[in-house]
């Protein structure tokens, strides 16, 4: 069953390839000539889009994984909870031994998936194309702060970076100075 | 509608029919059959007001004060607050102690109510107590690493302990993510430490057996950094929500609708809550460090993590260790905290280990009882 999941993943993003490739290729255009600017522009954009589609497909694809696990441990969790359940509900002891039982049997059932392997890369791969979706989103904004000559997010991210070094560098500096300091009062001191 | 109006009266009559002459065994039944309708009815009533509490209770779940214990702030930067507690009887030991919290929720855990803070027991036992309580991490502090947190934030907080107390050394007392910075601050900076206490280290991630280590096993968190930034506080409630997801994470509702008008209860309720929901995000290069190269890599434990240019190497660790950890812990669990003791080379080192969970362990009336009565009486032996 899982090779048979694992060989369908395969396919599908195979063929998500395909489709996306062909399109990739179809949109390029000449990047000489009276069009040079156009062609430039359009085919940023263009790629963005398709790499969009392109993910939205993978995001599908664990997204739907991640849920058939989960309701796989549902399924068990329901089994668990009959197993374990009062057969008859006549009254307010059995509602309530009903309760005991199926928070066991999800506990257990649940705790068993987040604690697998199987979960954990399946969970990764959920939050990595989560990730690679707002990357197509931020780089298709930047291209627009771009356009209106505003700094983008990554120029932000250079500065944010250099103000974290030369906060280093400034406590560094304080430091050496303090202990100049000292040393200097020691020594008009002696 | 002619017809229908003379059916009536016979209507009525099937409506209210006269009592049928009935046999006294049956009408004991009867009576049984209408006192049980009542009282489900009276419990049905009952349940619906305690839910009608419940709601209100949990709506002004923020208002609940916590961290009570007088302090003052002695310092405070962008990234941390430094509390001194005021004495709460006459000092006994010589040796300050800096509490280093983790980075993740809020320090007042450690002095959520009275009768269960762990500062509190700490200062009524003669100590000098100090706590490092960390501020949440802004956008532009994206770039924050442990290099930062530990040569910057806790040195200086350090510095401050010391010269406030006219010593030379302090203790240096760390919870959780909060302890596994402190055994590396020692490793770097050990002429200022005179003890390490430890409760709830991440060490050994290779062998940690719990959720949140399996879905560190997997996570990008190099394009996390580049991508979002800090980590959202949505994506640690992602992960809490896997942890015990029925027995805590539903269970305990019941058990707050079926003791709502116990204030003691529902009081102790509430303050974990807030604890529990007041997360705020961690700093992204942090959080990158902390999954790659702590989780994933496992470099603490390998002595091959680096903060800066510098490198963290736990054998260097001399100075009395005490590693208190906790049996049902189910965030970080004992196989991973207990290594420590193993890769010092500290001759004066002592793993305790107490049956209960990450938090029972620092804020429970177990802990107040069992707990730190022992870490006191260690830590005493060690602070004069």
């Amino acid at each position: 069953m899982a090779q048979n999941d694992t060989s369908k993943d395969t396919s599908s993003t195979v063929s998500a390839d395909m489709m996306y490739n062909f399109w990739a290729e179809a949109l390029k255009l000449p990047t000489i000539g009276p069009i040079y600017a156009f062609s430039k522009e359009f085919a940023a954009y263009a790629n963005d889009y398709i790499n969009l589609g392109k993910i939205m497909a993978e995001l599908k694809t664990h997204n739907d994984s991640f849920w058939s696990l989960i309701n796989a441990a549902y399924a068990k969790a329901i089994t668990g909870t009959a197993g374990r359940a009062p057969k008859q509900l006549a009254n307010k002891e059995d509602f309530e031994n009903y309760r005991r039982a199926a928070i066991e049997a999800f506990e257990q059932a649940f705790t068993d998936l987040f604690a697998s392997p199987e979960f954990s890369v399946v969970y990764g791969k959920v939050f990595s194309a989560q990730l690679d979706f707002s990357k197509v989103l931020q780089s298709i904004s930047e291209k627009n702060f771009k356009i209106l000559n505003m700094p983008t997010r990554s120029e932000i991210d250079d500065v944010l970076k250099d103000v974290h070094e030369l906060r280093k560098s400034v406590r560094e500096l304080k430091k050496e100075i303090e202990v100049l300091k000292s040393e200097r009062t020691k020594s008009i001191a002696t | 509608m002619s017809e229908q109006k003379a059916l009536q009266p016979d209507q009525k009559q099937e409506e209210h029919p006269s009592p049928p002459q009935v046999p006294p065994q049956q009408q004991d039944q009867q009576v049984k059959v209408t006192k049980q309708e009542t009282n489900a009815s009276e419990e049905l009533q009952e349940m619906y007001r305690r839910l009608e509490k419940t709601r209100s209770v949990l709506h002004t779940a923020g208002d609940i004060e916590v961290g009570q214990t007088p302090h003052e702030i002695l310092d405070e930067t962008r990234t941390y607050k430094l509390f001194h507690y005021q004495q709460m009887v006459s000092k006994t030991a010589k040796t300050p102690i800096l509490v280093v919290y983790a980075l993740i929720n809020k320090s007042y855990v450690l002095d959520l109510q009275p009768d269960k803070s762990w500062v509190r027991s700490l200062l009524s036992q003669g100590f000098d107590v100090y706590l490092l309580d960390w501020k949440a991490p802004t956008s532009a502090d994206k770039y924050v690493s442990f290099d930062d947190y530990v040569n910057s934030d806790i040195d200086d907080c350090v510095d401050i302990v010391l010269k406030k107390n006219k010593v030379d050394k302090l203790t240096l007392h760390g919870y959780c993510m909060g302890a596994s910075m402190s055994a590396m601050y020692t490793t770097l900076h050990q002429e200022k430490v005179r003890n390490l206490a430890v409760i709830a280290p991440v060490v050994d991630t290779e062998k940690d057996t719990t959720v949140i280590g399996n879905l560190a096993k997997n996570m990008d968190v190099g394009k996390m950094l580049d991508i979002i930034g800090n980590l959202p506080s949505e994506q640690l409630y992602a992960c809490y929500s896997a942890l015990k997801p029925f027995k805590q994470g539903v269970n305990k509702y019941f058990n707050l609708v079926q003791n709502i008008d116990n204030e003691q209860f529902v009081g102790n309720f509430l303050r974990i809550e807030k604890w529990l929901y007041d997360t705020p995000p961690i700093a992204g290069e942090t959080f990158r460090q902390w999954i790659a190269d702590i989780y994933q890599r496992n470099l603490l434990v390998k002595n091959e993590l680096k903060l800066g240019d510098q490198i963290i190497d736990l054998t260097k660790i001399t100075v009395p260790l005490l590693n208190i950890v906790a049996d049902e812990d189910h965030l970080v669990s004992p196989q991973c905290s207990a290594p420590l003791n193993d890769m010092v080379s500290s001759i004066d080192r002592r793993l305790m280990r107490f049956h209960t969970g990450h938090v029972g362990l620092i804020a429970s009336l177990y802990s107040q009882n069992n707990v730190l009565p022992k870490v006191g009486q260690w830590l005493k032996a060690r602070s004069q």
